[in-house]
């Protein structure tokens, strides 16, 4: 299955909608996303995937309010930006 | 009504469990964050902590009894008789049928809990500790105050997370203030230091790596601390009468829930709190010198703490003296009101304002004087220390000089 399918379950899941309304444009705080659901979507990706996603509580809540977080380099405003982070993480520590 | 004073204070803290040792921290900016020593840090990411490391239960405790008090209790009882003492209060018959014991933890026993669990989950044993359940309930701590000192007025545990400390003292103030009981034992305790706590808040994402550095540009969370404060509160005319020494008047409380998100700040909900302790001191907010802020060093407490002081204050923002000691005690959760209580009492009793250590930079979203690394020596007439718990639950009081 593809990352995105994983990513697009997951966060399905953790705010409760059906998978069908979940495209790579969607973005999360228009799904009614609150910071904590943004922390359990990456707990969620982090146990799926193995990985360490490094977001903090506060870009948590960024993602919640405005929709995006501060950085360039963790960029979590849509399903497809955080299915690209995932692929990242997952292709980063493949060779090991 | 009964006037309230402070005539006892005892501590158990990182930086020391003398009043002395941590008046002069807290002065010095001395932090007692560094280096997990007290449990395996193998599995932490965040391997820093405000340890308690002076403590030895042996000093405090016989083999016997030591058995039955997990660490939050055991600190609990250290520091209630250190204020008994501090206050020279003789506990007459009279005064121990009367006398109230409210602690404030927002868990209970930790420690207990983890190694009951490691055995259980990670060892494959068959069987708990007998005394899990006597050490692990969250009002053991209170229990084990009453019993140590023989006090049998009312006696509870008070639990809202990080403002439990201060609901305590103000519960306490208002039952002395009504004349319910002419003393009280009050304050907060946590011993939270273990591998399962400090995994659930790294999941949260809030802990600090570096070290806490409240309302400074380049804070990045908080760092847990442990400890205990407890209190002899006093009806005045009583304490006047037998001579106690008095540290300052407990003239306000104010709560206030924000019924919004389980974790973040709400400015307005902390503001309402900060007013309703104004207003029960009978003061206004040109009465405040200096603020013991929450100040837990998170990118969103101290900017939304920020907000709520200029939402409370007005105008009167721009010269209110605001510290946060949580850079010397980290974040102790429980016991924070409490240990931050002791500060503000301090601070009144010296005439000094401790400072916000770790301090590097301005932040143009924490726009006050947070008195940086350095204590001030200024005339304080009346304080505020406030406490807003995860679960929107906010507690302030306000201190008068005595």
């Amino acid at each position: 299955m593809a990352i995105i399918d994983d990513v697009r379950t997951i966060i399905a899941k953790s705010l409760n909608i059906p998978i069908e309304r979940l495209t790579p444009e969607t973005r999360l705080d228009e799904l009614g996303a609150e910071s904590l659901d943004v922390i359990e979507i990456v707990f969620g990706l982090e146990e799926k995937f193995d990985i360490t996603i490094p977001l903090k509580a506060d870009e948590a809540s960024r993602v919640a309010t405005a929709g995006k977080t501060e950085g360039q380099d963790m960029p979590f405003s849509t399903v497809g930006d955080v299915a690209e982070i995932v692929q990242k993480l997952v292709a980063a520590k493949a060779p090991q | 009504m009964n006037r309230v004073v402070v005539t006892g204070i005892g501590v158990v803290s990182p930086i020391g469990s003398t009043r002395e040792q941590f008046w002069s921290g807290l002065v010095e900016a001395r932090s007692g964050i560094g280096p997990i020593t007290i449990i395996p840090t193998e599995r932490l990411n965040s391997k820093i902590a405000a340890q308690v490391l002076d403590f030895d239960p042996a000093q405090h405790f016989d083999p016997k009894r030591v058995g039955l008090l997990d660490r939050f209790a055991q600190f609990a009882v250290v520091a209630a008789r250190a204020a008994v003492r501090d206050a020279q209060l003789e506990i007459t018959e009279e005064i121990a049928l009367q006398a109230a014991t409210i602690v404030g933890n927002g868990a209970g026993g930790m420690n207990t809990l983890d190694e009951s669990y490691l055995k259980l989950y990670g060892q494959n044993a068959t069987r708990a500790h007998p005394l899990s359940i006597p050490r692990l309930m969250a009002n053991a701590a209170c229990s084990q105050v009453s019993m140590d000192l023989g006090l049998k007025g009312p006696t509870f545990t008070i639990a809202s997370a990080c403002a439990s400390g201060t609901h305590a003292i103000g519960q306490a103030f208002q039952m002395v203030r009504l004349g319910q009981t002419p003393v009280a034992l009050a304050g907060g305790t946590e011993a939270c230091i273990t591998v399962g706590t400090i995994k659930a808040w790294e999941a949260l994402r809030v802990l600090s790596t570096d070290t806490c550095r409240p309302f400074s540009r380049t804070r990045t969370g908080l760092v847990l601390g442990e400890g205990a404060a407890m209190f002899v509160l006093e009806d005045r005319e009583r304490a006047v009468a037998r001579g106690a020494p008095i540290y300052a008047e407990l003239t306000g409380f104010g709560m206030s829930a924000d019924a919004g998100d389980i974790t973040a700040i709400d400015p307005d909900g902390a503001a309402r709190a900060m007013r309703a302790a104004l207003l029960d001191a009978k003061v206004n907010p040109d009465d405040i010198d200096y603020v013991n802020a929450h100040g837990t060093g998170t990118a969103l407490n101290d900017k939304g703490e920020t907000i709520a002081l200029h939402k409370a204050f007005g105008a009167d923002a721009e010269r209110l003296a605001v510290s946060s000691s949580k850079g010397v005690l980290g974040h102790s959760l429980g016991a924070a009101g409490a240990l931050e209580f002791a500060a503000t009492a301090l601070a009144l009793h010296h005439q000094t304002i401790p400072p916000t250590a770790n301090y590097q930079e301005a932040d143009p979203d924490c726009d006050l004087d947070y008195v940086p690394n350095t204590a001030r020596n200024a005339p304080i007439e009346n304080a505020m220390s406030s406490s807003f718990a995860f679960g929107g639950l906010n507690a302030v009081v306000v201190l008068g000089r005595a």
